[in-house]
This record gives C-alpha cells, structure tokens and sequence, in this order.
C-alpha cells in the first residue's frame, strides 16, 4: 500500500487560504498532475506531502502512515525543485550522490547507484562538472537523478520541464515519463503547462484559488469538464463558452440523452445532450460549451446549424483557426487547412453530436 | 511535537535566538554604554568603582562642552568646542562634497567609457586610499608649511578631498555600473545629448547612493585624527584632535565631559547608520561588495 | 520619478535639434575624449594632494636628510634603505606588528563569524540588537582609544577589575609587554569585528533558501549541510574580511598611541608609530621615508590580492 493520500488538507497563510479542504489519493506507481493557473495552490499543497510546508488541518498519509508532523528528512521523499537546487560547490557526481550519505552505505554501493542513474539519464560525460557549467537540459537531468538515485516512498516533481525550451520538454517529457514507469512509486508533478500534464499523468487534479475542481484522467478531463473553469483551461485552443437559454427538453432515450433545443445568438439550435439537461426546465440560463474542433460545417439548413460571419484567419500548418462572429460573439473553429474559407464567408457551422456541454447557472456540468 | 520546531529553523528563529542575541548584543554593547552612561554621570559617579548604574543623571557635562568655568575669576568662558563641533561639520561636509563631485564624474566616466587602462586606474586609486597615512604625513606636512597652508581651512579640505577621492569614486561607479544600460540607449538613440543622458536618466537613479556615499564619507572624514592632528591650528582644530588635547594637561581627566563630548560626537553616525542599515555593507567595503 | 524608456524618449524629444558642438568645446567633448575629459579633475587631485608627496617623499627617501637641520639634503643612494632593513630596531617593529595583526585579524575573524551565524536568521527586534552590535565601529579611534586606557586601568578600568578576579594579582596593562599586545589586540578586534559579521553575515543571508529544502529533503546533517552549502558561499568574503582587515590592522596607529604609547618600552610599538617617531620626534626625515616606502610596498602586494578576491568573488556571484 505504497499510496499518497490527503484528507480535507487545508493551508492557510494568515487570512489567505492557500489550499482549500483537498480530497487526492495517489496509487502505487500512479502518476498525478497537479495542474492550474499561478496561485492555485498546487505548489503548497507539494510542499506540505514534501514536508516543507506545515498543514493548517487535514491529514497527509504516505504509505499508510500519518505524516502530519513528521520533517521532510523523516518522510523518505523524493523532490525535483523547479530551479533544480543543485548543490553548486560539489561536481554532478557529488550531487547524485549527496542523499546516500544519509542512508549508511558503503562507498562501493554509492559509486554503484551513481553509475547506474547516470547510465540511465546519460549523464556519464559531465560527472565531474559543476552545477554552473551544465545547461538547462543537463542540470534538469542531475535534478532528477538525484531523486531517483535513492528508494523513496514517493516522487514529487515542482514544474520541471518550466524551464526548458520546447524541444528539450518533448524529449525530456518522454524520458522522464519512461523512468517513472519503471519505478513504480506513487509520483506528483506540478505544472502550469496542461500539455506536460495531459502527456505525462495517469490523472490530473486541475486547481483553481486553492480548490480542486475536478480529479479526472487526461480523457476525462477534455471529454467532460466538471465545470467552466476546467473547460476553458483544458484544451487549446480555448473551448468557446457563449451563454444561451433551454427552449425546451424532450424526453429521455434508452442511452441516457436527450433531445433538447437551445436559444443561441439569435437562433435555435436543436441537440442531443444528456438527460440532466432535462432538470433545467424552459427558461433557464445556460452557457454552451463547444470546442474549437468540435465544429463542422453544415449545409445551411438544418435546426442544428449556426450561421455567422469569418472575421480573421490564423493559418497554424496542417490546420487553420477560423474566429468567426456572429452578434458581437467571437467563436474559435479550427478547420483542415484545405478548407476554402475567406475573411467575409458567410458560413454555418454545426457542433458534432455528442460534443456539445451544457453548464448551468452556477458553471457546473450538467449534459 | 518537537519534530516540528527543527523544520521551522529554515530562515526563522523565535524568541530563544532574541534571547541569546540580546546577552551577546549587550556584553558586546557595554563598552559604548559606559560611554554614554558617563556622560550623564557627576564627576565622582564617573569613577567610582564597581561599576555605578543607578544614578541621578545630570547634563552638566553637556552644559561644559561647551562652556567651561572659568577658573580664575569666576564665570563661565566658551570653551571652544562649539567651534570644532563646527570645524568638524564644515571640514568634512566641504571635503566629502568636492570629492563627491570629482568622484561622480571620474566614476561614470570609469563605468561608461572604460580607458584602455582602466583597470590599472582604479587599482592605483584604491591603493592611494589604502596607504598608510603616515607616509604622506611627512612631504604634506613640510609641503603645507611651504604653501602656507598649515592651519587654514583651504589645506585641511583639500586634503580630505584627495582623501575621499577613491571612496567615492569606487562607490558611484559600483552605483552606475548597477544601472540598467538600456534606458541609456533609449535616451540616446532618440537624441539626448550625452550631458542629458547623465543628468536626467542616471543621476536621478543614483541620488539614494549618492546620499549613502555622502553620509559613509563623512563619517570617516569626521573621525580622522592623524592628519587633523598636524595640520589643524587653533582656529581649524576639530573635535578628535580636541578630545586628543583634552585629556593632556588638565590635572586628571573630566571622564564625565570626555563621555558628553563622544557622545555628542557619536550621535549623528548612530542616525546615520541606523537609516543606512541597507547601504551599510556596500559602503563599508567601499563598492567592492554588493548584496 | 520613475526612470523608464518612455521618459527617456519623452526627455530626448525636449532635447531636439540634437546639437554639433564645433570648436575647442566640441573638441574637448567629442565621445573619445569624454572619458579622459571626466576623469582629469580627479586624477589631478590625486595627484597633487597624494601621489606627488608620495614621489617627493620617494625621491627622499634616497637622500640623507633631516628635517630640523637645515643643512641641504646628500645623495646617499640605497643607504637609508640598507640601513633601514639591517636595523634590529626596525625588525623588532616589524615583529611587533606581525603580532598585533595576527592576533587581531584572527580575533575579528572568529569573533565576527559566530556573530554572523547568531544572526543569520530573522528574528523579534534583530534590526536592533544588530545596531548595538555594530556600535564600536561608530566610535571614533581617539575614543577607542582613550576610554579603553580607563578601561584597562588597574582601579578604575572595568576590565581591569573583572580580569583580576580571575588572576592573582591585578592585570595592568603596561606591566609586560604580551599584556600591552593582548590589550591593544583586544580593543582592535573588538571594534572591528562586527565588519567582518557585515560581511558573513551577506553570504549567509544570500545563500537560496531552497538549497536548505533540498538538503533537508536529502536527508543531509547540520555539519554537512554548513561544510557543502553554507561554507563555498561565505569562503571568498572571510577572504576579503582577512584582506581588508590585514591591510588596515598593519597601519594601525591610533589605538596603540593612544592607548600604550608604544609601550612598556617599545613592545607595542608598530611601525607605524615608529615611523611618525623617526620623523617627528627624532627627525630621521629620509630613514623614515624609506621605512614608510617598505610599508607601501608590503601595502601595494596586499592591495593586488584584495583586487583579485573581489574580482573572484564578482565572477562567482
């Protein structure tokens, strides 16, 4: 029972809530992303499973047992820093090596685990540089093997790849995914960058002003967006959110939808979405989610179609993002480049079935 | 519980440190606080042994700084220290401006437009200021006496301009070699003249230095001894070298008066620093080092 | 008033035309003579404030001459200096020195870094507690120096007394002369140690605080975490505290005249002090130039050293 599991945690800096009443658990050999905006709290709530933080209330347990008041040294951690921390009078070899002193080995067994990390993270060429002569990408490296050169409980990683370049976060991302599979341990990464997170987690707990809004798989997350603010911060480009009205709900299938129909910009559109549309009743306030890429374009007729104008074209390679506008709303489409579009077009454009989500009144998920 | 208190060490102590710190500061401190204690102290008080901490305070001896019995005859005659307190403001204030001057341009012209020698410069000003006075005593001294300076304000200035000269300027390059060079360039590319360049974008930023560097240089200045010891009259003398003279010839030392006078003489160092505090280390190891 | 690019345009933009000096102004002004131009009045001032009574005196210092005789000065070569350097007289001086120097320095250094590590951390009212620590160095030397004459006198000086509860008889300073060093080392240390704390104390303060959370988490001891983390930070200013307090300690003259004059007998005399005596009390004008000429060059070598730890330091940082 290797997990990392938090129990209403909550931190508080003085009047400011840091982290909320958060419920996470983390399986053996799990990945989990902790991932929000600057300020969520996902770096606190790191720090309090790594020790460096106190809880204000709520309970931490790492592999079964309660670690409230244990110090980091007790807990048997392992920490990647964000600015990596390496020690900067001792070469890189010095460094892997700095968390075995504590650990009673023999010189040989050292010197063995040190081999064996900078094998597998290829560092042998730079061993004996020190920290203020390697690059970003190579003290990225000794970061993380410093972490895994031992056998902790678990991994927590503090945005690792924030300061690489996009080339080197794709490899790295790879590299780094590789080695936590192997090793089996619960692990915790903390990032801003929602692609690092939906490459590199099992499941990710999105974070905003302290809360967790939702605890889903990568999947999940895109696919069903608790609410609106997960919605617009996963997925790029950014999922259009317009608000509407129900008009009407018809009645439940087999499958658990609906047949519902929308006032949106002006018209009414017609879709299938789930039953729990069905609770809002005629009237209500909604606001429609639809991504980017969830749009098609329609034939001009049909109850399902919007109508609206192209205002700019983005070409972005194999795809093009379309704003198109319509009553002062500007809304994301991304096409196949080979669509004929031009600034002016007076297009329809549809939602595919299935993709539509609807939130209510107060931004929660409900079809 | 008491796992928790080790972690909280990282950067943080708590009143058991303020304890501790407060003995050491006060052991430490005793020496200054006997100065100043004697200040307010009667003459037999002043000596008395042990040690007498609880006393009727009296200002008498800030009355005789500058005042003094007349011995003969009754009365009281000004003792003159009313004149070197201000000889010592004068001196120091003239002396730190002119080098302050000099010192700002020869330091923007070391940061901005680097001579081929530069290094070798600013080397030897550093060891000007790092050259035991008393070899220079000897030709200054007979050179003063030669240009009739011995004694006068003009000679003692002067001096103590060359004297603050390599302070100053180690100082305010240290400053300007701190600017961000871009709003420089800004102002140049849209066609400042090199004049304006200095003297709207980087002066203004340096005026807090420039302020330190004033303040760290007159507090040498004013406790020089040496030199004012030998090229001070009568009419120029300032209060170290009075002090120095207090005590000889009179039968016995006025401990309580030595203790007004230092103490008078310590207060504006002690304002100084204190609102200094964050200058503090730059200007005791003239620019060299910077936080 | 807040300096930025846009205000910088805003200033040039008064500044139009932008104007072609010609003439001996634009002569004087032009870009390559600018540097030159500012830096003049202060090579100027050094140079006839210091640097030519520095050369004058040099050129003396190879002549036979005293300054109460008014007899002309003779050329007398290397003489002063051979004379100078095979003195016993002067070795014993030199001796003196190199003790007081050792033994402050090494004071100031011990002293000033466990002062450092008390108050390396925050805690209530250490903006204060720090002022009364750095209140020595405030005083001025001919203060130091005379109120720790009271304080060292055998009944009126409060160390005095406070020594002899722990010698049998009481401790008076000018008695021998390793109690005359040690109190002349003791007033020194103590009024400049807390800049060496100034100076540890910056490299403690400036080491990341995550360096410390990352020891923490490798699970690293309190002396392996000070010998790998705190020590490198702080290693190149103890450098320049021992240099800086090396090079000043060696001219140490207030204190020690003030204090025991050079005594019992010439114990405590530095050479400092034996120069100003050479000069003015026994008018040996050029021996004494010669002596201070040795004292500069031994200043000169420690200056270089002094430059190269700062420029070490600058690069490490």
């Amino acid at each position: 029972m290797d997990e990392i599991r938090l129990d209403s945690l909550t931190k508080r800096f003085g009047e400011l809530i840091a982290v909320d009443q958060a419920n996470l658990t983390v399986g053996q050999g799990e990945v989990m992303c902790l991932l929000g905006p600057s300020g969520c709290g996902k770096t606190t709530m790191l720090r309090m499973i790594a020790g460096l933080e106190w809880a204000t209330s709520g309970d931490i347990w790492i592999g079964g047992k309660r670690v409230n008041n244990l110090p980091a040294r007790d807990r048997n951690v392992a920490m990647t820093f964000q600015f990596y921390a390496l020690y900067p009078s001792l070469p890189v070899e010095d460094n892997l090596a700095y968390p075995l002193f504590a650990e009673n080995l023999s010189r040989a067994e050292i010197a063995k685990r040190v081999a064996r990390v900078s094998e597998a993270l290829d560092l042998k060429s730079i061993l004996k540089r020190r920290p203020h002569q390697l690059s970003e990408g190579e003290k990225q490296r000794v970061a993380v093997g410093r972490s895994i050169v031992r056998d902790p409980t678990c991994f927590l990683f503090d945005e690792p790849l924030s300061r690489l370049d996009i080339q080197l976060r794709q490899t790295m991302r790879t590299q780094i995914k590789e080695v936590l599979t192997k090793l089996d341990k619960p692990t915790v990464i903390v990032t801003h960058d929602q692609i690092e997170a939906l490459t590199m987690a099992d499941r990710i707990a999105v974070m905003q002003l302290g809360k967790v809004e939702q605890i889903a798989t990568p999947h999940e997350l895109f696919a069903k967006p608790a609410n609106l603010f997960v919605a617009s911060f996963i997925g790029t480009p950014q999922m259009n959110l317009m608000p509407a009205s129900v008009i009407d709900v018809g009645e439940p299938e087999p499958d658990a939808s609906v047949s519902a129909r929308f006032s949106l910009l002006g018209e009414s559109i017609s879709a299938r979405v789930n039953q729990g549309v069905a609770a809002l009743g005629s009237g209500a306030k909604v606001t429609l989610g639809i991504r980017p890429r969830s749009f098609e374009f329609a034939n001009g007729s049909g109850t399902d179609s919007l109508h609206a104008s192209v205002d700019l074209i983005e070409p972005m390679g194999a795809e093009t993002l379309a704003h198109l506008i319509e009553q002062g709303v500007d809304m994301r489409c991304v096409v196949p480049s080979a669509t004929h579009i031009s600034v002016g077009d007076r297009v329809s454009v549809r939602c595919k079935t299935g993709q539509l989500h609807v939130f209510d009144n107060a931004g929660k998920l409900v079809g | 519980m008491s796992e928790r208190r080790e972690v909280r060490a990282i950067g943080q102590a708590g009143w058991g440190r303020t304890l501790g710190a407060g003995i050491v500061s006060l052991i430490y401190f005793f020496p200054v606080y006997f100065i100043l204690m004697t200040a307010f102290k009667t003459r037999p008080d002043a000596l008395a042994m042990p040690i007498k901490f609880f006393f009727s305070p009296t200002l008498a001896n800030f009355y005789s700084v500058f005042w003094r019995a007349d011995i003969l005859g009754g009365g009281t005659t000004n003792s003159g220290f009313g004149l070197y307190f201000f000889n010592s403001l004068f001196i120091s204030g003239t002396a730190v401006t002119l080098a302050l001057i000099i010192g700002t341009a020869a330091a923007y012209a070391f940061s901005r437009f680097p001579l081929r020698g530069n290094d070798t410069y600013l080397f030897i000003i550093l060891t000007t200021r790092m050259l035991p006075p008393i070899i220079a005593i000897i030709p200054i001294f007979v050179l003063f006496r030669v240009f009739g300076l011995s004694g006068s304000y003009t000679g003692i200035i002067a001096l103590y301009t060359a004297f603050n000269l390599p302070f100053s300027i180690w100082m305010v390059k240290s400053f300007f070699d701190d600017l961000d060079r871009d709003i420089e360039d800004a102002g140049r590319m849209d066609g400042s003249s090199e004049w304006n360049v200095f003297r709207k974008i980087c002066l203004p930023q340096i005026y807090g230095g420039l302020a330190a560097t004033f303040v760290f240089a007159v507090i040498l200045t004013w406790n020089e001894f040496l030199f004012a010891l030998m090229l001070t009259g009568t009419e120029t003398r300032t209060v170290p070298v009075a002090i120095a003279r207090t005590i000889g010839g009179q039968v016995g030392v006025d401990w309580g008066l030595m203790s007004a006078i230092e103490t008078l003489f310590i207060i504006p160092v002690v304002v100084v620093t204190f609102l200094l505090q964050n200058q503090l280390l730059r200007g005791v190891t003239f620019g060299t080092i910077r936080k | 008033m807040a300096t930025s690019v846009s205000s910088a345009t805003a200033l040039a933009q008064q500044d139009q035309p932008a104007r072609n000096a010609t003439g001996f102004v634009g002569w004087i002004m032009s870009p390559e003579r600018r540097g030159p131009l500012l830096v003049t009045p202060a090579i100027i001032t050094l140079f006839v404030v210091n640097i030519f009574p520095l050369l004058w005196s040099f050129g003396l210092s190879f002549y036979e001459y005293k300054a109460n005789r008014i007899a002309p000065p003779v050329f007398a070569g290397l003489a002063n200096y051979r004379y100078v350097l095979t003195d016993p007289e002067i070795w014993i001086r030199f001796g003196n020195t190199a003790m007081i120097v050792v033994g402050s320095v090494a004071l100031q250094l011990v002293v000033g870094f466990l002062l450092a590590l008390l108050f390396a951390q925050e805690f209530p009212l250490r903006r204060y507690l720090l002022m009364l620590i750095l209140s020595p160095m405030m005083l001025s030397l001919s203060a130091v120096g005379v109120f720790f004459k009271l304080f060292y006198d055998p009944t009126l000086g409060f160390i005095s007394r406070f020594i002899s509860l722990f010698t049998p008889d009481t401790f008076v300073i000018l008695s021998t002369p390793a109690r005359a060093t040690i109190a002349v080392v003791v007033a020194d240390a103590w009024m400049w140690s807390p800049f060496v704390m100034l100076l540890v104390l910056a490299g403690l303060v400036s080491v990341p605080k995550y360096l410390y959370e990352a020891a923490e988490i490798d699970r690293a001891g309190r002396w392996r975490r000070f010998r790998t983390i705190t020590f490198p930070y702080i290693r190149s200013l103890l450098l320049l505290a021992l240099l800086f307090r090396t090079i000043e300690t060696f001219k140490i003259f207030d204190i020690v005249y003030l204090l025991t004059e050079g005594g019992p007998g010439s114990s405590t005399e530095t050479v400092s002090v034996y120069v100003y005596r050479l000069a003015f009390q026994f008018f040996r004008t050029s021996q004494a130039s010669a002596l201070g000429y040795i004292m500069v060059f031994a200043v000169v070598v420690l200056t270089s050293l002094y430059l190269y730890a700062i420029q070490t330091r600058q690069s490490e940082a």
